[in-house]
């Protein structure tokens, strides 16, 4: 469907390249990563690229997670304040606000559902890759 | 604390390409990446340089950063020039919205157009409005003069509140219109 393929921005060859639709894959989920990384409470950004890294082995690019960071703030989902920190520098803590706590909630739900879905859907693909081992 | 020069410069690439932002915006950016490049180099003991490099080219990063706030920011202004900025950088993106920008520039050309002729009337009358010969237009305008003598004048002093009414609907609508390709995209439109 071409008009589907102009309004997403998608490129025809995304599909034949493996490493850029994991990537895409990737992208589409740090909004919803860096959400979850401050359900306990509240971090600096470096902090939440840490915890990213330790949980989930989601290495990013740094930058990546300050736009992010800085849209999902004008989306009302995030707060941040400055806090003056031992290290001589402020840092830039930012914690949920309750949209975001509301909206991490629901994409949790959605997240689960399809991944529950499409694990169902790949478990012959998987078992077949198992069985040739 | 002084900052090292590969920082220094960074920092000033990231401001410049900030630019269409707000100073507060702007400098809270930078007072994070600031900070980020600090505890990174200090918690990992890596040099500023690797640390930069990981952050990516600065360019790229204030990019991000302008993309999303310019799309943000159009979508809630009625401002023509915000409009036509963001969808000019939404053109640079994809084919659909090269089309929008068109579209917008026309509907901006042609609603101040009319409401400029409407003016015009008022102000000088015989060389404003709509003239027809033969069935056909021949002239429509504000300012025009070499009016063949058989051409008259259809709309005579309603081309004031015709162009006025005409004029803003078309305005309004090429305004609307972009805020809701905006707005329908931007989810799409900020991960870009």
């Amino acid at each position: 469907m071409p008009k589907l393929r102009l309004t997403l921005g998608l490129k025809g060859t995304e599909l034949e390249q493996p490493d850029r639709w994991e990537a895409q894959l990737r992208k589409g989920a740090v909004e919803m990563a860096a959400l979850a990384s401050l359900w306990q409470g509240r971090l600096y950004g470096l902090e939440i690229i840490r915890y990213l890294e330790t949980h989930s082995q989601m290495a990013l690019a740094e930058g990546t997670i300050y736009p992010v960071l800085s849209r999902l703030k004008t989306e009302g989902l995030l707060t941040s304040e400055w806090v003056e920190a031992e290290a001589g520098h402020p840092r830039k803590y930012y914690s949920l606000t309750g949209a975001g706590r509301e909206r991490l909630g629901g994409m949790a739900t959605a997240w689960t559902s399809f991944a529950q879905g499409l694990s169902r859907l790949l478990e012959p693909v998987l078992n077949e890759k198992e069985n040739a081992k | 604390m002084t900052m090292s020069t590969e920082m220094e410069s960074y920092i000033t690439t990231l401001r410049l390409h900030l630019a269409p932002l707000t100073l507060s915006e702007r400098e809270e950016i930078v007072m994070e990446i600031v900070a980020h490049v600090r505890d990174s180099a200090e918690q990992s003991g890596a040099t500023i340089e690797s640390v930069l490099a990981r952050l990516g080219p600065a360019e790229a990063l204030a990019d991000q950063y302008r993309d999303g706030l310019l799309i943000r920011r159009a979508s809630r202004s009625f401002s023509p020039i915000v409009l036509l900025r963001a969808t000019m950088r939404l053109a640079t993106k994809s084919i659909a919205w090269v089309f929008v920008f068109f579209l917008s520039v026309f509907g901006y050309a042609f609603g101040a157009g009319l409401v400029i002729i409407a003016f015009a009337k008022m102000i000088i009358p015989s060389h404003a409005g709509a003239w027809v010969q033969d069935g056909r237009l021949v002239d429509f305008g504000a300012f025009v003069s070499g009016i063949p003598s058989s051409a008259h004048e259809v709309l005579g002093l309603w081309m004031i509140p015709l162009g006025l009414t005409a004029g803003s609907l078309t305005l309004l609508v090429t305004t609307f219109l972009i805020r809701k390709s905006l707005r329908v995209s931007r989810l799409v439109q900020s991960r870009l």
